[in-house]
């Protein structure tokens, strides 16, 4: 099946050379295979690159600079930072694409449960300077 | 001149013992380069070994570095033991010892434990589960020369500039520029940072390996129990490692570009990195044992014969630990008194998470129950774990208890507790695996006699080495302390512990002597299943070849080898000489090591706040980074003939 192959440098090493089992293994076989070279130049990723450091500097900037008070720089690099994800995650993590997207919501749920709770707690803990124990 | 001179070498790099320190690295380097050169070493290095991206090798050069710096971290435990044999001792001064504590800690756990747990991964994974190599070979290979190259930043420290000296959790404000001047600190946080991208690599790259690239028909189910923990390991290493990297990067700023995120003084908040750092230390923990259980899981089922008991109940308890691991941090830092609701709700979860640890167990113990159990070397490292485990499972839950923390916490306690639990559970876990899957990727076994000699030396020596740090503990001895004076009554307890430390030394050099001595005089495994395994891997050749499988296996059962055994179906994995194909592997690369390299001279710069030099550093990395991915001639294809005369050789071939 891909062994013969046309498409060198795409050939998947794990599919068994017995050819396609019946057990999933055909599928991945031709997703595996990335197809980027044939969408021409990524003008998306880079979008997603410069766009990624932009957003950094910005933040970096408004808190260096104190643009704002306090509060009002939280809410500007909370923003700036839920924008970075969700670029990476649509340009980068594969997220728009439809193979898989169960899974894809199941472990990005997950992912955010535990970041929320992770933070969450942190908050949580560090609420001690007002009552030192 | 003489500044620069005063910046590489510090007073604390001029005492006697670095300074016969630097004499022996100096032999030593002489000794290694003549032997390259005299026998032409040089290409076949690099053509072999600097440049692989077969994760067989992988393995073993992780092996390696594991085990030179078992040497490194046990020699400065040594150190540490023997200032404390006796009391008011001068063998060394405190910020000596505050040096020799840190690098020991920092060692064992970064650059110790981690790359033997990750020369497991590659040796057994991608053969247990039937696949060619990892997901990403030469990602694979970059993690293991950012690994090292940080491992060999972080050692240097001693000779070059001067150590860290705040201990392996190196908390602010001890670690910021006003109270800790010097490089030290810097080489502690770059090699951190370092060796951290390495590791997070390493968990995407076996996260996907174990996801999509199982042979065809192994279900998650079906896969053999290393591979389930090291799955969640891996995903345990993508949640944790951020926080600590986080946490360095923040603490660097503070220190070469004097931002203030931990100096109070300013508005920071040292606490914030308590928090981080144990965010990460606390999952750290279970990536340091999880892979131990599954290595335990396998020998036990091996060498008693029987599949493993509870497969499933196994599987979920993995799966809890995992999650619950995240809720428990801040049992590390209770005493810093978050507030009795914080620290009821994380002294809780503390002592649930000894619920699904406790089943594994029993797991275990009823795996081996009946069964016809060989006593190998493997197999006694997996069955000391048991007491040894359980022991350091119980001090933790008594850790776990806030008001009982409270009395113990930074108490030599505490150092017993997870000496206990990483030396009985980790160490004892990763020397199974060993001398398990040694003959799998040298070809000879590991002779017993010797294995069995360093073992006893080995178990011993840990016993008595930490039995009576517990008594000292209760008796008030605090962690960290340099010396102490008569008539505490700490005196006899601890010239017993130091000479248990001498006998763990003396394991560790037996070990070593059976390493090389196998390597020249042992059995060789003809068979390539030399223990009757259940598991892919022993299907194969020893040494496995290098495109493992001639033909992919397809998998019907959990222990998928017995099963083909059993059935008398073993024929399958060999193979008709009309039935080979051309095989696709990975090609050898230059890059990973540039990597490495570009990172080193990076970190160096930034250590020394050389901006020019961390510059060259980074362009070198970006340069790899383009010349890897404009590279597409990264595949070769392994011709039939060459896989034929491979299989013959081993007399695989049918027909
Ligand atoms: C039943 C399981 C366990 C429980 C309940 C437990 C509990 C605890 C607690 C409460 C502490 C903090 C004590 C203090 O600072 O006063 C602690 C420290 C520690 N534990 Fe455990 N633990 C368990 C298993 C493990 C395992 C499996 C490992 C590693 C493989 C481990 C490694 C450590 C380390 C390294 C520290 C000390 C770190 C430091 O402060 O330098 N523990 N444990
Ligand atoms: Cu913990």
């Amino acid at each position: 099946m891909f062994n013969n192959g046309d498409n060198k440098r795409h050939k998947v090493i794990a599919i068994s050379p017995n050819g396609p089992t019946g057990n999933g293994d055909e599928v991945e076989a031709r997703f595996l295979a990335p197809h980027f070279e044939s969408d021409g130049f990524p003008w998306l990723q880079i979008f997603g690159y410069v766009g990624s450091l932009l957003l950094t500097i910005a933040a970096l900037l408004a808190v260096v600079d104190h643009i704002l008070p306090a509060f009002g720089l939280l809410v500007v690099i909370l923003v700036l930072a839920v924008g970075q994800a969700a670029l990476q995650l649509g340009i980068f993590m594969h997220l728009r694409e439809s193979r898989g997207s169960t899974w894809h919501i199941v472990t990005l749920g997950l992912g955010i449960v535990i970041a929320i709770g992770l933070v969450g707690m942190s908050m949580w803990i560090m609420t001690f300077k007002s009552g030192v124990s | 001149m003489s500044s620069l001179l005063a910046l590489l070498f510090p007073p604390s790099t001029t005492r006697n013992m670095e300074l016969s320190a630097d004499v022996l690295i100096i032999l030593a380097s002489a000794a290694i380069i003549f032997y390259l050169t005299r026998w032409h070493r040089w290409k076949y290095l690099w053509r072999e070994w600097l440049t692989t991206v077969d994760h067989k090798k992988i393995g073993i050069m992780y092996l390696i570095a594991a085990v030179t710096m078992l040497f490194r971290g046990g020699t400065d435990a040594l150190l540490l033991r023997a200032q404390l044999a006796v009391p008011n001792n001068h063998l060394l001064g405190p910020l000596h010892y505050d040096e020799i504590f840190t690098t020991h800690g920092t060692i064992m756990i970064f650059f110790m434990a981690m790359p033997l747990i990750f020369a497991m991964f590659n040796i057994a994974i991608p053969l247990m589960i039937g696949s060619r190599d990892v997901a990403f070979p030469r990602l694979n290979a970059i993690s293991f020369w950012l690994f090292a190259f940080a491992a060999f930043l972080f050692n240097i420290s001693f000779v070059i500039g001067g150590s860290p000296n705040a201990g392996w959790t190196a908390y602010p404000p001890l670690t910021e520029l006003a109270f800790n001047p010097g490089v030290g600190q810097n080489y502690y946080l770059m090699a951190l940072v370092v060796t951290g991208l390495g590791t997070t690599a390493t968990g995407i790259n076996f996260l996907v390996t174990i996801l999509r690239m199982r042979a065809p028909g192994m279900t998650l189910m079906r896969m053999p129990m290393f591979a389930w923990t090291t799955l969640v390991t891996s995903v345990l290493i993508l949640f944790a490692f951020p926080p600590l990297t986080v946490a360095m990067v923040l603490t660097l700023f503070d220190r070469l570009f004097g931002t203030a995120f931990f100096t109070i003084g300013r508005g920071g908040m040292p606490m914030m990195y308590v928090n981080l750092f144990w965010l990460f230390g606390h999952p750290e923990v279970y990536i340091l044992v999880l892979p131990s259980f599954g290595i335990f899981s396998e020998v036990v089922a091996t060498f008693s014969r029987k599949k493993l008991f509870g497969y499933s109940t196994m599987v979920y308890s993995v799966l809890a630990i995992t999650f619950l691991s995240y809720g428990t941090w801040v049992h590390h830092f209770f005493t810093m008194g978050a507030g009795a609701a914080v620290n009821v709700f994380f002294g809780l979860s503390t002592i649930l998470i000894a619920i699904p640890t406790g089943i594994k167990i029993f797991n275990w113990i009823f795996t081996m129950w009946n069964g016809r159990i060989k006593m190998t070397v493997a197999m006694m490292w997996a069955l000391a774990f048991i007491p040894t485990f359980v022991v350091g499972g119980a001090t933790g839950v008594m850790l776990g208890a806030v008001p009982g923390d409270y009395q113990f916490h930074n108490s030599y306690f505490l150092i017993a507790h997870f000496h206990n639990v990483i030396i009985g559970g980790t160490v004892f876990g990763l020397m199974s695996g060993v001398y398990y899957w040694w003959p799998k990727v040298t070809g000879r076994l590991l002779n017993e006699r010797q294995g069995k000699w360093a073992f006893w030396l080995f178990f011993l020596g840990f016993w008595l080495t930490f039995m009576p740090q517990y008594a000292l503990g209760f008796m008030g001895m605090t962690r960290r302390m340099y010396t102490y004076s008569h008539g505490f009554g700490w005196s006899s307890l601890n010239l017993i512990s130091t000479i248990g430390a001498f006998v763990m030394g003396a394991g560790f050099v037996v070990m070593v002597y059976n390493f090389v001595w196998s390597q020249i005089h042992g059995e060789i495994d003809v068979t390539g299943d030399p223990w009757n395994g259940r598991t892919l891997e022993w299907s194969t050749p020893s040494p496995a070849p290098e495109y493992n499988f001639a033909r992919i296996p397809v998998v019907t059962d959990r222990d998928a080898w017995w099963a083909m055994k059993q059935e008398q179906k073993t024929n399958v994995v060999q193979i008709k000489p009309q039935e080979i194909t051309d095989i696709e592997l990975p090609k050898s690369s230059g890059i990973p090591f540039l990597m490495g390299l570009s990172f080193f001279v990076f970190s160096v710069g930034m250590v020394f706040s050389w901006w020019w030099i961390a510059g060259a550093g980074f362009l070198g990395f970006v340069v790899c980074m383009l010349v890897g991915t404009f590279d597409y001639d990264d595949h070769k294809e392994v011709p039939r003939q060459e896989i034929q005369n491979t299989e013959s050789a081993f007399g695989r071939l049918q027909g």
